[in-house]
């Protein structure tokens, strides 16, 4: 049995497959490929498949990854083509090796964020550069026991905000995977609260996972 | 994608509903010449998805050449809302280009209470509702599936509907609209020219007329169309289209599973049911085509389970040559068999030992009434001691769970009916404790799903009465006072439904400013067509003077003319009569392989229906 990490990107359309609905079509992608995968042993067989980091329903990202099992040797090029085959429009394999850090391992990832202004452009990153310059940015975020107030400015890093044709491109990156994870939409909502906010709509995108040093997640 | 379009998604539930590009999705262009074919199913994602015929017609449509078939279903409120919000009109999930650019506009029409979300998805659409106020720029509007053997509430506003089965009139239909479109003929100059296709009915060129007292006089037909449309039918089912693959969607659908079409048309005769008669007469495929086509559908969609559909699976003539063959690789391969409608009147031992190879769940069968006499009346021929083996079968084989499915207002319906209905699960809770080896430690549920009568045309009840509303209402209350047992769950499924589908099912086309003064309405539904806010169906019926008892609760004359007597479905007037004097004797009629009841369908096939 052979442990394989597969990274792919999840684009356009694909930004509106759930991430339960991602798994179930990736064990259908994996039967329709035709590779030797192995399936869990329960009463229930099905291909065995983990997300190490679930991605947000509507973002889009050029890093996910999943795991699975291979049951014979096969060429990881080989891999890639019969899977490509076969996933829809927005889903391509990227790369497929054995796993190099463990989930576990997942500290942050790096998000675009692109704003969509209500009116004036300006005003808009105007507004925007300002409340994140504000010392707290205080928000409620969803726990597993309730509602819980958050400063996102102790998370935020690498932050720029630039000017992009229509739009605001703001980069960062954010704590993600199991100890901590915040959701970009926090920060997105936090830049543009309801009704009141300069922006009309926003996009996510993830475009890296890095480990605790800071590595890109293998 | 536009950015509109990603606005309108970030604001709706389950969006992956709207943008098509699922695995198996069939992307085609079309020359100028060509046509495109907009197949709209009036009801959500989840459940269109899961429906066979439009799986079959999308894959038949598409493989004809110069022909596009694209999908379209009825958004859900948020998302109406959007549309609103950013003006925009109705998209197809293939090329997302708007519904009233296509050539053909279609509908299935699968249940009658689909009628106002038809006419709502054409106003989303923005294409006019009537035919006489479309131009020759708007699409030409279709319709095919059950409903279309009494379309004539719709009559108005459709073109032309398809009497029958799809795959061979389909390919007809559209190489004649392709050569129609290139010569640039006329809308009614094509429509005129169209009656010539078989099983194409074109309601503007009938009128009814009608006595004092609101029955049909008469059917008037222009003299150049047929004075009666008969249905299509697919001779040889081993011969006809079949998809070898599916759209395999990303959100979790009703029936999420492959689906192998073992037959069509059912040899029971069931009085009640309308697919019953109107798929007449039986057409098997043979476990070699079955199997194959099962095959070919998971290699491609990846789907883990497989689903033998038909009326009534367990009658299927080579079923357990079939199952010996399917298990052989299924099993290799994790997927799971599924066998809905079975029957108790032949379900064995060897039936469930090979369906349940994997999964162990709940058992469903159809009783449909609760007394010996009732179940003769409506010829549902399964007795006491069926049910009795087939729980036993059941409980030894591990089960403890069965649901069973029943009737209320059947005609001739008494109260001693529906106590046999608790009698019936009392009795089965009395097997479980009985079995022998029965499951340790589990206790046994009997769910009895309990569903109320709707006459339908072209069956020997067509011409019965519904109970009414008041009478629904005391049967169900009947029923649940009759229940002292807590492992007995009985559920009443009807919201005001079937009193509602009642008056549309043998409507007529003075129904029709009714569906469109509830398409312009906001308060139709509460959530889906399956619960209809009565009320505001109330306050139309008033506006617009309609006696909705004349439709639903009145017994029609053996001599009355009907709204669909125009139309032929092979079974003919005096065999529903026949059939009909039987019920109210209590008499029934064996099945098309006991000895031929003379329905008329066989005419539709040439030949007898059995050798």
């Amino acid at each position: 049995m052979i442990d394989i990490r597969l990274g792919f990107s999840k684009t356009d359309r694909a930004a509106y497959i759930s991430h339960l609905d991602c798994n179930r079509l990736f064990q259908r992608a994996f039967k329709r490929s035709g590779l030797p995968v192995w399936y869990t042993q329960g009463f229930n067989p099905h291909v065995y498949l983990t997300f190490p980091l679930p991605l947000s329903l509507g973002t889009e990202s050029l890093c996910e990854t999943v795991d699975f099992r291979l049951t014979e040797e096969t060429p990881m090029g080989q891999v890639l083509d019969r899977l490509n085959e076969v996933l829809p429009e927005g889903v391509r394999a990227l790369w497929a090796a054995p796993p190099v850090y463990s989930a576990d391992k997942i500290a942050s990832a790096q998000y675009e964020i692109r704003l969509y202004p209500k009116d004036s452009l300006p005003d808009a990153l105007a507004s925007a550069r300002q409340t994140l310059e504000k010392p707290q940015l205080l928000v409620e975020k969803k726990t597993k026991k309730g509602m819980k107030q958050v400063d996102l400015k102790q998370h935020l890093s690498d932050v720029t905000l630039t000017q992009e044709g229509d739009c605001i491109l703001l980069v960062l990156t954010l704590p993600a995977g199991s100890r901590l994870n915040i959701n970009p939409s926090l920060v997105a909502g936090a830049l543009n609260p309801p009704a009141t906010g300069p922006f009309r709509f926003f996009t996510i995108r993830r475009t890296a996972i890095l480990t605790d040093s800071g590595e890109m997640f293998r | 994608m536009d950015l509109e379009l990603k606005e309108m998604l970030a604001a709706v539930q389950k969006p992956a509903r709207y943008i098509g590009g699922e695995p198996g999705m069939i992307t085609k262009t079309v020359s100028d010449m060509g046509a495109r074919f907009a197949f709209c199913f009036p009801d959500l994602y989840e459940i269109g998805m899961s429906h066979l015929g439009m799986k079959i017609l999308y894959g038949l449509l598409n493989s004809l050449p110069d022909v596009a078939c694209e999908r379209v279903f009825m958004p859900e409120k948020d998302m109406i809302e959007q549309m609103r919000l950013h003006g925009r009109t109705l998209w197809s999930l293939e090329s997302m280009r708007p519904v009233k650019e296509f050539d053909i506009v279609g509908f299935t029409l699968q249940y009658e209470m689909s009628f106002v979300t038809t006419l709502k998805m054409l106003k989303l659409a923005d294409i006019p509702l009537r035919s006489a106020d479309r131009s020759e720029s708007d699409p030409l509007l279709v319709a095919g599936g059950p409903c279309v053997c009494n379309p004539e509430p719709l009559a108005p506003f459709f073109d032309l509907f398809f009497l029958g089965e799809g795959e061979e009139q389909m390919a007809e239909f559209m190489a004649f609209f392709k050569e129609e479109k290139r010569k640039g003929t006329p809308r009614q100059e094509l429509l005129r020219k169209a009656t010539a296709i078989g099983g194409v009915y074109v309601p503007s060129f009938y009128t009814p007329e009608y006595h004092e007292d609101g029955t049909i006089r008469a059917i008037r037909h222009e003299p150049f169309a047929p004075e009666k449309i008969t249905r299509r039918i697919v001779k040889d089912m081993d011969k006809a289209y079949y998809p070898e693959s599916f759209v395999v969607p990303f959100i979790e659908i009703v029936h999420d599973r492959t689906v192998a079409e073992v037959m069509r048309g059912c040899v029971r005769g069931c009085r009640f049911c309308q697919a019953g008669f109107i798929y007449r007469p039986l057409r098997e495929k043979t476990p070699e085509t079955i199997n194959r086509q099962a095959k070919a559908l998971c290699d491609n969609t990846g789907y883990d389970e497989i689903s033998l559909a038909s009326l009534s699976t367990s009658d299927l003539s080579g079923i357990v040559p079939l199952l010996e063959e399917l298990i052989d690789w299924t099993k290799d391969e994790k997927i799971n068999v599924a066998l809905p409608s079975l029957r108790v009147d032949n379900f064995s031992k060897e039936l469930l030992d090979k369906i349940t190879s994997v999964r162990k769940s709940s058992l469903t069968f159809a009783p449909e009434a609760g007394t010996q006499r009732l179940r003769d009346a409506i010829n549902k021929n399964v007795t006491d001691e069926d049910i009795d083996r087939t729980v036993r079968i059941a409980f030894e084989g591990g089960y403890t769970a069965i649901k069973l499915y029943f009737m209320l207002g059947l005609p001739t319906e008494t109260d001693e009916d529906l106590k046999g209905i608790i009698d019936i699960a009392q009795r089965i809770l009395g097997i479980f404790s009985h079995t022998e080896n029965r499951p340790a430690g589990k206790g046994v549920t009997v769910t009895v799903s309990v569903s109320t009568f709707v006459p339908k045309p072209f069956t020997p009840f067509e011409f019965e009465p519904q109970i009414t509303t008041e009478e629904i209402k005391r049967r169900q209350e009947l029923l649940y006072s009759q229940n002292n047992s807590r492992k007995i769950v009985i559920k009443c499924h009807d919201k005001g439904t079937s009193y509602l589908e009642a008056v549309l099912a043998r409507g007529d086309r003075r129904l029709a400013d009714l569906l469109e003064m509830l398409a312009d309405r906001e308060d139709a539904f509460f959530e889906t067509c399956e619960h209809p806010n009565e009320a505001a169906w109330e306050e139309c019926f008033q506006a617009l003077s309609v006696d909705p008892s004349f439709y639903a609760h009145r017994t029609r004359p053996y001599d009355e003319i009907m709204p669909w007597d125009h139309l032929d479905y092979g079974i003919s007037k005096s065999f529903l009569i026949r059939e009909n004097k039987r019920a109210h004797e209590s008499k029934t009629t064996p099945d098309c392989r006991g000895g031929c009841a003379a329905c008329g369908a066989n005419r539709l096939k040439g030949g007898r229906c059995f050798d």
